[in-house]
């Protein structure tokens, strides 16, 4: 059953997440998307457009989305766009009076940027979700994770894609 | 996958006991078709992806995912379950043109 043999690699993800973040947050471009980037702190990636800032607005209801408690492990360098291994997971507590309730998925440069929603309850015990997704460029990848009392936590990932996955 | 549109599998752990957090694996045959590619004669592929999919655990909805077509082609997924109760754990996957395809395990425990 290869299909289930997907393991993305945590460590060396991060590090280059971490090192991405920092050429980005060097390179500020002044624009009027500067006014759209206040949901995000130093270190993220920069809102790049009307359309991300509405997606994230819709999703935070305008709270803070804050860096931490998720981790969004993709490649950092997929050859093939068509298929691109996502990883979350959380360490946010999955019990009845606090929990995970959503993980929205965002890639910044496709053509449908929110990718999907994945909705949860406390029934699933942790938060570990996988799959296989479709990227157009290279772009970074936002996971959102929703907490039942209105908290939102988020990772980052910035994926280099060789081959355009969506046409 | 070479399966028919629809056919869906999933996977759990063979041994299982009461409590046990377990990792639930699923795969479904669907083109996935963005819309935005053309066929070989120049037309247009209309869109065509599964839209949702409902997890439910012996009868209680666990879990519901909205997906876009940027899944990629015959869509996996994998997420935790708490085992709590010897029951069918269902997953129904729906797509954008009304078919719905579904398949089911049974959660039981092995003996002590």
């Amino acid at each position: 059953m290869s299909y289930f043999d997907d393991v993305p690699r945590r460590s060396f993800l991060r590090a280059c997440a971490i090192t991405a973040a920092g050429l980005v947050a060097g390179s500020s471009v002044v624009s009027r998307l500067e006014a759209l980037n206040r949901f995000s702190g130093p270190e993220d990636p920069e809102v790049p457009n009307e359309e991300i800032a509405r997606i994230l607005d819709r999703i935070s209801g305008g709270r803070p989305i804050r860096r931490g408690h998720v981790s969004l492990d993709m490649p950092v360098v997929a050859e093939d766009g068509r298929v691109v291994p996502v990883m979350i997971e959380t360490d946010l507590p999955m019990t009845p009076d606090n929990y995970v309730k959503a993980v929205h998925l965002i890639v910044d440069h496709n053509p449908d940027p929110l990718l999907a929603a994945f909705h949860l309850t406390p029934a699933l015990g942790a938060v570990s979700l996988s799959t296989r997704i479709k990227m157009k460029r290279t772009t970074w990848v936002r996971a959102v994770a929703q907490t039942s009392t209105g908290e939102l936590w988020a990772d980052y990932s910035r994926v280099r894609v060789t081959l355009n996955g969506c046409g | 996958m070479s399966d028919a549109i629809g056919e869906a599998r999933i996977k759990v752990p063979g041994h299982i006991t009461r409590g046990d957090l377990i990792t639930v694996n699923s795969i479904v045959s669907h083109p996935m078709d963005t819309g935005f590619f053309r066929n070989a004669e120049g037309e247009p592929i209309p869109a065509y992806f599964i839209k949702e999919v409902v997890v439910t655990y012996g009868g209680d909805e666990v879990a519901r995912f909205e997906w876009t077509s940027g899944i990629s082609r015959d869509p996996v997924v994998s997420f935790t379950l708490k085992a709590e109760k010897e029951a069918p754990l269902t997953m129904v996957w729906s797509d954008n043109k009304g078919a719905t395809f579904k398949q089911s395990v049974n959660i039981s425990f092995a003996a002590a």
